[in-house]
């Protein structure tokens, strides 16, 4: 296809969400994040640019194969490991990203490209192919991350595209950004999901790798600016489930946003994306994390639930109750 | 959104008994007592008790009679032979139920049916003993094993199976089970044809005192001196003689629960008595209640059943046909309560048949019920506006509140259907057993209009058995005729009409080769091979006329096959029940009804378009390698391809499912390559043959027999199931998700297929839970019909769970699973079916 206008680099497009805004959707994942979540269950969605994972069990065999070795231009180098005939990590120091070990790999997910970079009208024909469902359930199109207004051109352009033909669109964002993109973005968005991880700044920088300071003024912006909010809350023991922090996030939606907030989701901690650590060679930052059993963890939320409520908004656990926008 | 048909529980907050957004829970098939009423439950429990068996009773007084009738012709010694075991065989009332009666054997035990085929039973008695099955066993008494031998020597040589195979061409027989089974007929080789409606709706009108008297005027009216009146008075006279012994049927069991009344006492004592009072009344009579039209119902499914064990035999639009019993039952102030728990009874007795399965067919597809004993409820009235009733929701609550492998419902979905409906379906869908299935009207009714059926009988269709649509009382549709191996002919159009083994993989690794009437020899025709094809044109070309040659052969041997029925087993009994056979003065096997056809079934759509695919993409397009590499890759089972048989798994090659162009292409060329030979041809008894896509678990069987494939399948591994996409081992070839597998799915030309398309999807327990869960997954169904889909069913189930019950069945006996058209318990199936089950795709909702 003819690559026209903006482009962007994505790393997945799932058909078929149906947690991330009303109705049946397509999310899109743009690659590249500013925050550095402890809990983070997408890694491949942090750096900017394309990445290489290694899935080592699923590796054919290099005796049977060794394509990979074959086309990689720093394969002399060392930049493919191989241990017991597989292929077992890439030495990043080495490897260039330029792709080529993934695209000759013949077997599914052994060498698992993350970003791509596409243009609007190629991401723009994935998400159309859906559009009978998005009638009949009030779906459409879920931009997340990664970060979306890190691409804000190409997002921009996606949204309004999709505007255009009817399609839903709903951006899912952390809006740790400059407040002026929310004025390009929001004029082409229908429901922002965002989410608040904890209330003090300090602790914020500690579990996140930045400040709340603009996220929670571009939170209040949002509302101001008359968009919809759906609003989800981790709830991680240890980190930010203490009574105190809940009753301060509590407090911030109920004097800032006014009746902008359609849902308050709290949302349990729980241990995923460990193998995509693990195939880009980085370590889970909460390895040594041992999450409370689940039934000390569901009375907890359910109790911040409660807390919630008090203070007269409309919150539930998880991600599948019906809102209104 | 959907604010103008979205549903308003406040207003409504039950139809039936139970409320309309009642949820059961989600992925719980198997509990303990799921329903409310004690009756129910206590039943259940004497059901769970009660070990599956077979019964030899059936099978000797029907041999006794043969040999008493023996004078007599074939129809008239049918009728009496039918009346002979109506009258004698053993009659038994069990604790609590209100419906009462059986199929000529006790409950979860199955009769015997000689007349049809009776080699493998013998030799399973013998050699394979049904008792020592690994699964799917039946206890069999002593006394059984002894009886069924010793009529061993009566039935050689006279059965329906001996003279369809004296009928069989070399040729045809090359490519049956006998040979390299290109297509499997065993299902009506070996039993009766059932697979259809009896018109339930005239006897609930004209009560047996009727129909016997609507006969004995045609009877009465013959010219017996003229040679087509010779034959109507005979067939007049069987269909006299059968209702005879029906109306004595009717009347052994009131007699019997008088007798059992006189024992009892407090509540079951007036229950009993009002069973005999029940039971005299429409031995004759017509039902003036909901309960005596569904003792009359009763009664006459086992009239079916017990002159022929064909499956899917079914009950066609209940909620319409007993809507004016239950309405009246209402203005004379009967509870709703009391017919709830008097239709769970009802369904409860449909779940004791059983059928004795052979092992063959067992061990690829196992399962004791019946099977195929479907419900159709919901849909449209023939002005186009909704037919939904109280009926239509408490069947569905009954179905939950029984959760047994039978029976099976079917509902209408339409696009009046109302939201409040759609609700309880989901809702009892998402319980995890497998049912409702689903079917669109807007698909369904052009469909049987395609096919000669007048629009008024298209409008009033009924799903029989899994997915086949029929006109219900008027139609003998032959619907599970065959199942036919589309990978089987893309390997003949890949190898110059030679099976693989034969070729150059050695006989030694044929799993048929020791049995097989092909053995060495070329069972296609010389099309060319794929290490000389100089175009995918050619490969195209050569499936297509490897097809046609197959389908000439399968057409001529289900002919044959029908042949063999009409001769050998005519029926008197179903001949009652079928509109056309008594206006004819035709039995019903040889054209009687109104509307007839055959039905067999294509499968493997799936391996078919990835094969085609790959082999166009890496041949021909991308040059990746040559058809005599990918050829030799075939032969060799892979073995030394590892890496093309990892690339033709992969995301990097285009496959069905995905909505992707490329490859839904060539599942739509595969199937309709298959449509286009079979639809439209003659068939033996009067009718012409409709072509279906589905493999309800034949993909399994089919699978074994078949050596690699090009869609990246390795021998034996089972072929793709229904319309489902490709999942080998290597990996699901479907990996967009289900909105991207229905949109493939409605690429085939599903109105084309009128004997049905099939489409299994599996959820995990957390996709669809809560409100936005089932709203979402009703609106996924609305989506995929207005594309044009005709059937969906779904098991909720996590794979955890199935992988628990795999290892632990023990802990899982209750465990229900969609198989394929049907639930089953998980432990009753064979491991490749329960590994094919595990195996499938589970979409993810998040």
């Amino acid at each position: 296809m003819k690559k026209t206008g903006n482009s962007g680099v994505v790393f997945d497009i799932q058909k078929f969400t149906v947690h991330d805004g009303p109705g049946i959707r397509t999310n899109v994942f743009l690659k590249g994040c500013p925050l550095r979540c402890l809990w983070c269950s997408n890694p491949e969605g942090l750096k900017s640019k394309p990445q290489v994972g290694v899935y080592s069990k699923r590796c054919i065999g290099i005796d049977k194969c060794g394509l990979c070795l074959r086309v990689c231009p720093k394969a002399e180098e060392g930049a493919l490991v191989i241990k017991d005939n597989r292929i077992d990590h890439i030495n990043r120091n080495v490897c260039t990203s330029c792709l080529r070990c993934a695209e000759e790999c013949p077997s599914q997910g052994t060498l698992k490209v993350w970003g791509r970079e596409m243009s609007v009208s190629e991401v723009l024909e994935v998400v159309r192919a859906d559009r009978e469902f998005y009638e009949k359930s009030g779906g459409g199109i879920t931009l997340s991350g990664g970060e979306v207004f890190l691409q804000t051109a190409f997002a921009r352009e996606l949204l309004e595209a999709c505007k255009s033909e009817g399609i839903n669109t709903c951006v899912e964002s952390a809006l740790h950004c400059d407040p002026n993109l929310l004025d390009i973005i929001y004029p082409q968005v229908d429901l922002v999901i965002t989410d608040i991880k904890h209330m003090d700044s300090d602790v914020h920088k500690t579990l996140t790798g930045v400040g709340n300071t603009r996220i929670l003024r571009n939170i209040m912006k949002t509302a101001d600016m008359g968009l919809p909010l759906v609003i989800r809350v981790p709830v991680v023991a240890e980190h930010n489930n203490s009574e105190d922090n809940l009753r301060a996030t509590a407090q911030f939606i109920a004097t800032h946003l006014g009746n902008q907030v359609k849902q308050v989701q709290l949302l349990p901690y729980r241990e995923l994306g460990l193998d995509k650590y693990e195939a880009l060679g980085m370590t889970y930052p909460m390895a040594d994390f041992t999450p409370p059993e689940r039934s000390i963890w569901e009375e907890n939320i359910l109790h911040l639930l409660e807390i919630m409520q008090e203070y007269g908004i409309p919150a539930v656990a998880g991600t599948t109750k019906k809102y209104d926008i | 959104m959907q604010s103008s048909n979205s549903a308003n529980l406040n207003e409504l907050d039950a139809i039936g008994v139970i409320p309309i957004n009642k949820e059961w829970g989600i992925g719980v098939s198997g509990v303990e007592n799921p329903s409310p009423f004690s009756r129910t439950n206590q039943i259940l429990k004497r059901w769970r008790e009660t070990k599956w068996s077979v019964d030899h009773e059936r099978a000797a007084l029907l041999t006794q009679a043969y040999k008493k009738y023996a004078g007599l012709s074939q129809q008239l010694k049918s009728a009496s032979a039918l009346a002979h075991i109506l009258k004698n065989v053993t009659i038994r009332i069990y604790p609590d139920e209100l419906i009462v009666g059986e199929i000529g054997a006790p409950a979860k035990a199955a009769p015997v049916y000689p007349e049809f085929s009776f080699g493998w039973v013998q030799q399973e008695l013998k050699d394979n003993p049904f008792k020592d099955r690994p699964y799917t066993a039946h206890a069999t008494s002593e006394e059984t094993e002894k009886e069924l031998l010793e009529i061993g020597d009566f039935w050689n040589g006279k059965t329906v199976e001996d003279e369809a195979i004296s009928l069989f061409t070399e040729d045809q027989i090359k490519a049956t089970h006998l040979g390299k089974a290109v297509f499997s007929l065993q299902l009506y080789l070996h039993g009766g044809i059932g697979h259809t409606h009896p018109n339930f709706k005239e006897v609930l009108n004209l009560g047996y005192g009727g129909l016997q008297e609507k006969i004995q005027q045609k009877y009465d009216a013959c010219d017996n001196s003229l040679p087509d009146d010779i034959k109507k008075r005979e067939f007049y006279q069987s269909q006299l003689i059968v209702i005879d012994g029906m109306i004595e049927y009717c009347n052994r069991y009131a007699r019997l629960a008088m007798n059992e009344a006189k024992g009892a006492t407090g509540e079951r004592r007036k229950e009993l008595v009002k069973i005999a009072e029940i039971c005299s009344h429409i031995a004759t009579g017509v039902p003036r209640s909901l309960w005596e039209a569904a003792q009359l119902m009763q009664f006459t499914y086992n009239l079916v059943m017990i002159e022929s064990n064909g499956h899917s035999v079914s009950y066609g639009r209940m909620d319409q046909d007993l809507y004016p019993f239950y309405k009246k039952d209402l203005e004379n102030g009967v509870a709703k309560e009391w017919q709830q728990e008097m239709l769970e009874s009802l369904f409860l007795k449909w779940a004791e048949m059983c059928k004795l399965r052979d092992w063959g067919t067992v061990a690829v597809n196992g399962g004791h019920g019946m099977g195929g004993t479907t419900i159709t409820i919901g849909g449209s009235q023939p002005d186009g506006s909704d037919a939904t009733n109280d009926l239509s929701y408490m069947m569905v609550d009954a179905i939950v509140h029984t959760r047994l492998g039978e029976p099976w419902l079917a509902v209408r979905w339409h696009k009046n259907t109302p939201r409040n409906f759609k609700i309880k379906c989901a809702n009892a869908i998402r319980v995890g057993f497998g049912r409702p299935k689903l079917f669109n009207d807007e698909v369904c009714i052009p469909s049987m209009a395609r096919y000669g059926r007048s629009l008024e009988d298209a409008k009033n269709y009924g799903v029989v058995g899994c997915v086949e649509i029929d006109a219900p009382g008027k139609e003998y549709g032959w619907h599970d005729a065959a199942y036919f191996s589309m990978p089987k002919i893309l390997e003949l159009a890949l190898n110059n009409g030679r099976c693989f083994e034969c070729e150059s993989v050695g006989k030694d690794l044929c799993p048929r080769y020791s049995i097989c009437a092909a053995q060495g020899k070329r069972l296609g025709l010389e099309t060319g091979s794929l290490a000389e094809f100089s175009s995918f044109d050619e490969v195209k070309a050569a499936y297509d006329r490897q097809m046609q040659y197959m389908c000439d052969l399968m057409v001529g041997a289900i002919n044959a096959t029908d042949i063999a029925h009409q001769r050998r087993r005519p029926l008197p009994g179903l001949s009652l029940l079928i509109e056309g056979c008594t206006e004819k003065g035709i039995d019903v096997s040889a054209g009687g009804a109104i509307y007839n056809y055959s039905g067999p079934q294509a499968v493997g759509v799936g391996t078919v378009a990835d094969g085609l695919a790959a082999i166009k993409q890496l041949v021909f397009d991308e040059k990746k390698v040559t058809g005599k590499e990918f050829l030799t890759a075939l032969l060799s089972n892979w073995e030394g391809y590892e890496w093309l048989h990892a690339l033709v798994n992969s995301e990097k090659v285009h496959h069905y499912g995905n909505d992707d162009a490329y490859a839904d292409e060539l599942a739509v060329f595969g199937s309709d390559t298959y449509c286009k030979h079979v639809e439209n041809r003659p068939t033996a008894h009067g009718g012409v043959f409709l072509p279906g896509v589905y493999s309800v678990t034949a993909n399994v069987g089919l699978g074994l027999i078949l050596w690699a494939s090009p869609d990246g399948r390795k021998a034996q591994e089972p072929i793709s199931d229904n319309c489902g996409a490709v999942h080998n081992k290597a990996g699901s070839h479907d990996v967009q998700g289900p909105t991207a597998m229905l949109k493939s799915v409605c690429k085939l030309d599903h109105e084309r297929m009128g004997n049905g398309t099939l489409l299994n999807m599996k959820y995990s327990p957390t996709s669809v839970s809560g409100d936005s869960g089932r709203d979402n997954f009703i609106d996924m169904v609305d989506s995929y019909f207005s594309m044009g889909g005709l059937h969906c069913q779904f098991n909720i189930l996590s794979k955890e769970t199935l992988e628990d019950a795999y290892e632990n069945p023990a802990e899982h006996e209750n465990l229900l699973v969609r198989v394929a058209g049907y639930s089953a318990f998980f432990n009753d199936l064979s491991v490749p079916t329960k590994l094919d089950i595990m195996d499938r795709t589970e979409l993810s909702f998040d």
